[in-house]
């Protein structure tokens, strides 16, 4: 992250050689210098196994095998489980449903609503930490802590402040209203009480990120800046927003990853409902898994997001980077 | 690097090849035959299994374990402790089961899962190891939903039967009946509700859940509306449905229920009863021993407790859906004779009796109600469960979660008054038969 930071302000420098041993230049050429390359590459190879070798476990093969399921004919038979034969019927019935396309519609709302006030709210917050003096230590503390919650247990306490019995919310709204309001239980406010939730979790990470990348801004730009007359908002619009451009794409990126697979506070707060209002794709992957038990349909949702997602993230880069050059030749 | 290349495909074929025939299915013949017969060698169970709720201490499934070692010693039976949720349990369970893990050889599931599981080759068929008469001893409901297309696939436990909990000080105050009619009791509920001494009139649960499939099909049940036809085709529509759906509406519209109880599960429903919010509740059996205990109830001692009522007229009164938990027998388990014999013990009549005198729910073993232990308990729900119309959810299809879904999701509309009746009605009518047909997600 520093690295794109600095790269926009600091001149690079070429690197200084590394020391010790491994300055040592491997012989180039045939005979016994290849040979002693080969020999090193593969004592490498031997060492780096294991860890490859687990993530191949852990993730590749996780994801891959889901990819597989997706387009295979799953029949489950005492003894376990069979691949029958390729099929695209799982993507057919997906791409068909009624619940797919909500689900798609609310997950992208719900991660474009979000992460906007998220990035708003979180470049604000660290523009004040940034000029905080010795209490930021402490500010800091305090705003990590919804972050530092566990999703499972945020959302659990939100869905108490929320309760339509005995929520302290709901109370509040009761008092200003003059009747009790339904907030988990009709579509609106059920999304909105989400995005609520969801702000509040992850505004601080966003908080975190862009003010490491204000504390990596020269005080020299500042002062040019100041010297050439620009006020406090031009100031901020043509010297800390570019500057911080590239460290708000990564967290832009971070958020739409984290957005788009929203499972767990329409678990715990609303089941996917009213209806099926809440119903984010993660949701209704889960629910066709391991409730349907349709392992290719479930595994075709669960494809369909990631390939979303990885496609959402590619084009954001890819329009990032477009802005960025066309900033660097203006 | 065309080496490298030739070598990664073959070992992925290889690997595919595993992955998708090392997991060959087996024949359930000689499943049937292992599981026929008790091993006369030592074994050790598994048994899955969510904590039973206990009327005074002790651990329930362990008093049932000790009960079944002592009479086959050479076996033994480990708990595996499973989820408290219906759902979460499901998908735990059934990671394990489609791996073709060993283990659980004998778990607990919901009264909704045999058709699904059964569809799935996630439960053996255990109609063959049981004697002919055998259901005679347990309700016909329970029977109908342990089965899918003949095959017998959970053996009972316990069931839940939900009734309509009253406060009983504040109809005395009242001078008011214990209403037989939905229609009384919205007129009671107004009339205490006017007087200020309830906040809420009839509480019950309405989330997008399981909970609300049970709710609407017992009040489609009131208004004699089917939701599926004896040869498992959809079959709601009609005035009855809409009767059964205007009265969900009904309750929210007059503030009779909170609009909040669109969010409501079980334990929201009870909680405001417990906390004296309420004036009628209706719940599973087991929420009477969380209202009478004083240490979580504000109004123990002040409530009672009776069949659900019915609609004004000739239709039937006292419906009940017919919840509950049975056991599983899992086809990969290696002790199959071992684990058959556990699953019938806790049908038979030593554990049965150890879930009537310590657990907080209803055995399933019909004889055990009537026994004078059953009125010691104290326990109306006990004694008045023979009292009820126990009705099957749709559960005779592998679709049942999909059926469920299109139920609650158009029930929580009309509650929430997003739907008229009669929209809902056609519109669960249509996810219904999307869900029949296997186009659901």
């Amino acid at each position: 992250m520093n690295a794109v930071t600095s790269s926009a302000t600091v001149p690079r420098s070429p690197a200084p050689p590394p020391a010790g041993p491994r300055t040592r230049p491997v012989p180039r050429g045939g005979g016994p210098a290849r040979v002693s390359r080969r020999k090193r590459a593969r004592t490498g190879w031997f060492f780096a196994s294991p860890a490859l070798l687990t993530i191949a476990a852990v993730t590749v093969f996780p994801v891959l095998f889901s990819v597989v399921l997706s387009f295979a004919d799953v029949r489950l038979e005492y003894g376990g489980f069979r691949l029958l034969s390729l099929t695209g019927d799982h993507y057919a019935a997906v791409l068909s449903s009624p619940e797919w396309r909500h689900a798609l519609l609310f997950t992208f709302g719900f991660t474009a609503v979000t992460v906007l006030l998220e990035l708003v709210l979180g470049t604000a917050a660290a523009l004040v930490l940034e000029r905080l003096g010795a209490a930021r230590g402490w500010v800091l503390a305090v705003l990590l802590l919804p972050w530092a919650l566990i999703n499972v247990v945020a959302a659990q306490l939100w869905g108490y402040l929320f309760n339509g019995t005995y929520g302290g919310l709901t109370w509040l709204f009761e008092q200003i209203l003059g009747h009790q309001p339904d907030i988990l239980g009709q579509p609106a406010s059920a999304m909105g009480a989400m995005v609520v939730v969801d702000v509040w979790k992850t505004t601080p990470f966003v908080a975190i990120v862009v003010l490491a990348g204000l504390m990596l801004i020269p005080g020299d730009v500042y002062e040019a800046a100041e010297i050439d007359g620009a006020g406090a908002w031009t100031t901020f619009w043509k010297v800390t927003l570019p500057q911080l451009r590239p460290i708000m794409a990564i967290a832009v990126l971070f958020r739409i990853l984290q957005a788009f697979g929203i499972f767990d506070l329409p678990f715990v707060l609303t089941q996917g409902g009213p209806g099926t209002a809440t119903e984010s794709l993660a949701i209704l992957g889960y629910k066709t898994l391991f409730q349907n038990l349709d392992i290719g349909r479930g595994a075709a949702v669960a494809t369909t997001s990631a390939v979303i997602v990885i496609g959402c993230c590619l084009l954001f880069l890819r329009v990032f980077r477009t802005q960025a050059d066309e900033g660097g030749r203006a | 690097m065309a080496l490298r290349r030739r070598t990664l495909l073959a070992g992925g074929l290889a690997a595919g090849a595993g992955l998708t025939s090392g997991c060959a299915g087996k024949p359930l013949d000689s499943l049937l035959t292992q599981a026929a017969h008790v091993p006369r060698t030592p074994a050790t169970l598994v048994w899955w299994v969510s904590e039973i709720p206990s009327r005074n201490g002790p651990v329930v499934a362990d008093l049932i374990i000790r009960a079944f070692e002592r009479r086959h010693p050479h076996l033994r039976v480990r708990k595996s402790n499973a989820l408290s949720t219906t759902d979460g349990n499901r998908a735990a369970v059934t990671t394990q089961l489609a791996g073709a893990s060993p283990t659980p050889d004998v778990y607990l599931g919901d009264t909704t899962w045999p058709a699904q599981f059964g569809a799935n080759s996630l439960a053996l068929p255990v109609q063959t190891l049981l004697p002919k008469d055998y259901w005679s001893d347990y309700p016909a409901a329970l029977r109908r939903v342990s089965e899918y297309r003949g095959a017998v696939y959970a053996l009972p436990f316990f069931t839940d039967n939900s009734f309509l909990y009253y406060r009983k000080d504040l109809l005395a105050k009242h001078g008011l009946p214990v209403p037989r009619t939905w229609e009384e009791l919205l007129r009671t509920a107004r009339r205490i509700q006017r007087a200020g001494d309830a906040a809420y009139g009839f509480l019950w649960q309405a989330s997008v859940s399981e909970s609300l499939t049970c709710n609407v099909t017992e009040f489609l049940a009131d208004a004699q509306a089917p939701v599926l036809d004896d040869a498992g085709r959809v079959a709601l529509s009609g005035p009855g449905a809409e009767r059964a759906f205007a009265l969900m509406r009904e309750f929210t519209e007059t503030g009779v229920t909170p609009r909040t109880v669109t969010t409501y599960a079980e334990a929201d429903s009870q909680d405001a009863f417990t906390g004296g919010r309420g004036v009628f509740l209706r719940n599973w059996s087991y929420a009477w021993g969380n209202a009478a205990d004083r240490s979580v109830s504000k109004v123990a001692g002040r409530v009672g407790v009776v069949p659900r009522p019915g609609f004004d007229g000739d239709g039937p009164r006292g419906v009940s859906c017919a919840g509950g938990w049975s056991n599983f027998v899992n086809p990969n388990s290696q002790h199959l004779g071992a684990a058959v014999a556990f699953a019938r013990f806790c049908a038979g009549e030593e554990a049965q009796m150890i879930l009537l005198k310590h657990a907080g729910v209803i055995p399933a073993l019909d004889d055990v109600l009537t026994r004078p232990e059953a009125r010691r308990v104290g326990d109306p729900t006990l004694t008045r469960a023979k009292e009820l119309r126990l009705v099957a959810r749709p559960v005779q299809t592998p679709y049942y979660p999909q059926v469920s879904k299109a139920l609650y999701t158009q029930a929580n509309a009309v509650t929430g008054g997003r739907a008229t009746p009669a929209q809902a009605v056609r519109a669960a009518r249509a996810d219904i038969r999307t869900a029949l047909e296997g186009r659901a997600l």
